[in-house]
């Protein structure tokens, strides 16, 4: 069928139709190859606007349809709008902005008309070669995938399970509850941390919905957001694994961080100094009551040393300083009188409840030391801890007791972990989040969530926080029983073309192609494929092209533009 | 949408970060939302910032898309210039009473070319630039200010005033202006209320010792901010009183944290921005923060402050600051880390104030029934729930209301609270 090609300019008022000589433009398209119709109206985005678009179309039969108008921020959708109820294809249409890119900013009336026939005549001849697309819809899986059974990932899980959305909860270890579970009081609220865990615990365990794998790690992740092909492997008591494949819409990366070891810690004394201990050791001995409580012995003289290995990993770990004020009140609780320094550096007590607590802890005894380095010796009557003041001036104090506020780290098997996802790992080597700031809790593939400290060091309840806002986002965005539609402009590769040289597989940001080794060619799925373009342009044998945005759409666009 | 007959209806009270994140998730999921913003615009604070720490992300885009999402949503109903007057019911049937204010100029015709304010005769100082620029009788708070709809504001208009004037009505050439709009009261049933008021910040002027509206050329933070915008008032030339550049500035931390007891979590971070503004603008000014607790905490804060000491911030511990008039500038005076007195010369102060509750935080929390804690914050987890319930069930609060917090903060309760309307319980564990 022949093109019948229609354009329509917008006079917006007098905002366009004051500063161009729409005649003028009228007079210089009308002529081109396939148009059988330029017209203009005064508010083309108005009912009666719409009502002209569509009538014309109707008595000139048209096939497709150029409008210069307004930012296609504002009203592409309009116009796309009046296609599809007018019988046209949606992509059969070209929106050219001549209000922001020209009426509002080019002030003189004919450098202003001779640029809008320009961009008139490249939308024109564009509109051409577009071919009309349809949109998909897909199917989804609402299942849902949690990597970690630690209190972010049962409180994700919990949060999410219901008869029409099964969990699989995935647990390295032989049982749920995670760090978590050895706690003793945990900030703001002093609750049990342990108590705390374990009801949740009890609450995944009788859960219907949620299937727990213990002994778990999950091998294979491949697929895209509603639509997840999962492998997970688990380990038998005779030495054996078992393979479970399960399929999932989402996932969320639950997997906890660890704290540091090693040198930062033995430089203070840790492993060659008795009573030199770490805050995780101090909390274990708090838990099992052989510090404090009844029977338990408690220390008479205490350092807490803040910040150990933060200049090494390169950040403030964020929850030391709160947890060491916590500690400093359980310790100062078993043992009245007691002497607790903090050695800190600054003290990190963000929000509106910290502070106060940290003056709970100073109320009580602490005893707060701002200090630029720390060296801890033994000695015959106890530990020296020297430290310098603000002034330069060194002190030393005489302990029972240091523990050391070790800087949290990512897990081991983060990397290997985000291999299989395939999201990034930030400079700190945690996972790296989709947006700092508007995504915190997705990673940068499509229907992969991230929980708790698997993203950076977090405190219990901000793990919460952050596995209930990926729920948040499954639950709105994963809805059992309806389909998604994925983006239409993708990119595709003609095979014939294709030489197998994988170079689209180092620039596609979202893991949407792969390699088929077997008939040496790359393919892209159309599911993940997001059309940004980075493919197309690498591709060293033009094998690649983007619908909508193909290069002989492009060509004949700029070469009306730069005639 | 609506297939519930509005039951399942959300009421969102804030079209800040944490509202807009909350309406657009909520809507995805099939809910319809009235979001409820009292100013003539959406985007809350975030939008007077134009770079974003740690990355320098431009705010204004970084929010474009969720801002143009929210106008073309069939499922939100955007009401600005609204307030929620009462409430009752209980979670699951409130009822609700909205009063619209109204705005003079119909949204369906106005397509926003500002040819009214042009016309306006009337001149006065615009707030949302700190009054250091002037606005019109009809307007929108700055450039990009969204949904771009002018607004009369009756209290400066000539007309309301009963004088005769016709200038906005002649300028526009859609006949958008309506003159006999009135303000509207809506009665709403929905199922769950959101509270995302966000905060304020605190008045500099009862702190004498910092100077502010005595000394010339000590500004709040959010001034400097709005001095760094390209649509601010100086289109993002840092300058001084006087027209010209300062050749040194210092950014004073933990205003008001004494007062407050409390730490406000992001004005550190928010200072060494500060930092990179001026060095983005002025690579030869001088550069001093003034902090106590230098607070960057997380996994990335840390590097942005070591690229801002690479980048020649001179970061100062400094306790007692007093600011005052030198000769010429302004004149700093403080104790160092080992508490001697000491003292610092710039030709620009910036204060960098405490978050408080937002104004109106009592009179809302009254209307819902719902309590504010100690600090005058939106109290959380009164029902035994997680962080984004209060005292009353089904209703919820998310980002600044309860407390002085970053974006990603914000965005993960807004995200947390959908979770929590959309499976009917408060969360529960922490």
């Amino acid at each position: 069928m022949a093109r019948r090609i229609g354009f329509f300019i917008c006079e917006c008022g007098p905002n366009i139709g004051e500063n161009v000589d729409i005649d003028a433009v009228l007079n210089a398209v009308e002529d081109m190859d396939d148009v059988v119709l330029a017209a203009r109206f005064g508010l083309m985005c108005s009912g009666p606007g719409k009502d002209f678009l569509k009538a014309n179309i109707k008595t000139e039969k048209l096939t497709h349809l150029v409008v210069a108008a307004c930012s296609p921020k504002q009203h592409e959708l309009t116009f796309m709008e009046v296609c599809e109820d007018s019988g046209i294809n949606p992509f059969l249409f070209q929106l050219t902005n001549i209000r922001e890119q020209v009426a509002w900013v080019t002030k003189d009336k004919e450098e202003a008309t001779e640029k809008t026939i320009r961009l008139a005549k490249a939308a024109i001849r564009r509109v051409r070669y577009h071919d009309p697309l349809s949109k998909t819809a897909l199917a989804v899986n609402a299942d849902v995938l949690v990597i970690g059974g630690g209190v972010a990932g049962m409180a994700a899980a919990l949060r999410l399970a219901s008869p029409e959305r099964r969990v699989h909860l995935v647990e390295r270890s032989s049982s749920l509850g995670g760090r978590v579970v050895a706690q003793g009081p945990i900030y703001p609220t002093m609750a049990s941390g342990g108590e705390m865990a374990t009801a949740m615990v009890d609450l995944v365990e009788g859960n219907d919905w949620i299937v727990v794998h213990r002994y778990s790690e999950v091998s294979v992740v491949v697929g895209f957001f509603g639509n997840f092909e999962v492998v997970v492997t688990g380990e038998l008591e005779d030495g054996g694994t078992l393979e479970t494949k399960v399929n999932v819409g989402a996932g969320v990366v639950a997997t906890g961080a660890e704290v540091l070891e090693g040198k930062p810690l033995e430089d203070l004394g840790h492993g060659s100094i008795d009573g030199v201990v770490s805050s995780a050791e101090l909390e274990a001995m708090l838990a099992d009551g052989s510090i404090g409580g009844k029977g338990g012995k408690a220390p008479k003289s205490v350092a807490f040393v803040q910040c150990v290995g933060r200049d090494e990993v390169g950040y403030c770990s964020e929850i030391c300083c709160m947890n060491s004020a916590k500690q400093a009140r359980l310790l100062l609780e078993a043992a009245k009188g007691a002497k607790v320094h903090i050695l800190y550096r600054d003290l990190c007590v963000p929000g509106r409840d910290q502070q106060a607590f940290l003056e709970g802890a100073v109320k009580a005894g602490a005893n707060l030391v701002r200090t630029t380095s720390v060296e801890v010796g033994g000695s015959k009557g106890g530990i020296t801890v020297s430290h310098s003041l603000g002034d330069g001036k060194a002190e030393k104090l005489m302990v029972d007791m240091v523990v050391l506020s070790p800087a949290m780290v990512p897990p081991t098997g983060t990397e290997g972990m985000a291999e299989m996802l395939n999201v990034e790992l930030d400079p700190s080597g945690f996972l790296l989040e989709a947006h700092a700031k508007l995504e915190p809790m997705a990673a940068g593939i499509d229907g992969i969530y991230l929980a708790g400290s698997a993203s950076g060091p977090r405190s219990v309840s901000d793990s919460i926080v952050q596995a209930e806002a990926c729920a948040g986002r499954v639950l709105s965005s994963l809805i059992p029983g309806r389909t998604i539609e994925p983006e239409i402009r993708v990119s595709h590769i003609l095979e014939t073309l294709c030489t197998g040289c994988q170079t689209c597989l180092e620039v596609c940001c979202y893991g949407a192609i792969v390699y088929d080794p077997m008939k040496n060619v790359s393919h892209i799925n159309a599911a993940i494929c997001r059309g940004c373009g980075n493919c197309v342009a690498a591709c060293p044998s033009n094998a690649i092209s983007l619908y909508h945005f193909t290069y002989k759409q492009l060509y004949q666009e700029i070469v009306e533009a730069i005639r | 949408m609506d297939e519930n007959n509005g039951h399942d209806d959300v009421l969102v009270i804030g079209a800040g970060m944490a509202g807009i994140e909350a309406s657009l998730r909520l809507a995805l999921a099939g809910r319809h939302v009235h979001l409820v913003e009292e100013s003539p615009c959406f985007g809350g604070s975030v939008i007077r910032f134009e770079d974003i720490y740690p990355n320098m992300d431009c705010a204004t885009c970084m929010i474009a898309p969720l801002q143009q999402d929210l106008l073309q949503n069939a499922s939100i109903d955007l009401l600005t210039l609204s307030r929620v007057e009462k409430v009752s019911g209980n979670a699951g049937k409130f009822k609700v009473r909205v009063k619209k204010k109204a705005s003079y100029v119909s949204a369906e015709t106005c397509i926003g070319c500002g040819m009214c304010f042009e016309a306006c005769p009337v001149s006065l100082d615009n707030d949302f630039e700190e009054g250091m620029a002037q606005r019109k009788a009809i307007y929108v708070p700055a450039a990009g200010a969204l949904p771009n709809v002018p607004s009369i504001d009756t209290d400066n208009c000539l007309r309301f005033k009963g004088e005769e004037c016709n200038a906005c009505i002649e300028a526009c050439m859609f006949e958008a202006i309506v003159m006999d709009d009135k303000d509207e009261v809506l009665d709403l049933d929905v199922a769950a209320i959101l509270v995302a008021t966000g905060y304020g910040l605190m008045d500099l002027k009862p702190m004498k010792r910092f100077g502010y509206g005595k000394v010339p050329d000590v500004l709040s933070s959010v001034a400097f901010a709005r001095l760094y915008a390209s649509n601010g008032p100086t289109e993002g030339e840092l300058k001084l009183r006087s027209g010209d550049a300062p050749s040194s500035v210092a950014v004073v931390q933990c205003v008001g944290r004494e007062e407050t007891g409390y730490c406000s979590a992001v004005c550190c971070l928010n200072s060494l921005k500060f930092a990179h503004y001026v060095d983005h603008k002025l690579p030869d000014a001088a550069v001093h923060v003034l902090h106590t607790d230098m607070c960057v905490p997380g996994k990335t804060h840390q590097r942005f402050r070591d690229k801002m000491v690479e980048h020649g911030a001179d970061l100062v511990f400094a306790t007692d600051v007093k600011v005052g008039k030198g000769s010429p500038g302004v004149k700093i005076a403080y104790k160092d880390g080992a508490g001697k007195a000491a003292e610092l010369k710039v030709d620009m102060v910036v204060l960098a104030p405490a978050f408080v509750p937002s104004e109106g935080s009592k009179e809302l929390a009254d209307i819902l029934g719902v309590p504010l804690d100690g600090t005058g914050f939106f109290a959380q987890g009164g029902n035994g729930g997680g962080p984004v319930s209060t005292a009353k069930e089904g209703i919820y609060v998310a980002g600044c209301a309860t407390g002085p917090k970053g974006i990603s903060q914000v965005v993960m309760e807004a995200d947390m609270a959908v979770a929590a309307i959309l499976t009917g319980t408060d969360g529960g564990v922490s």
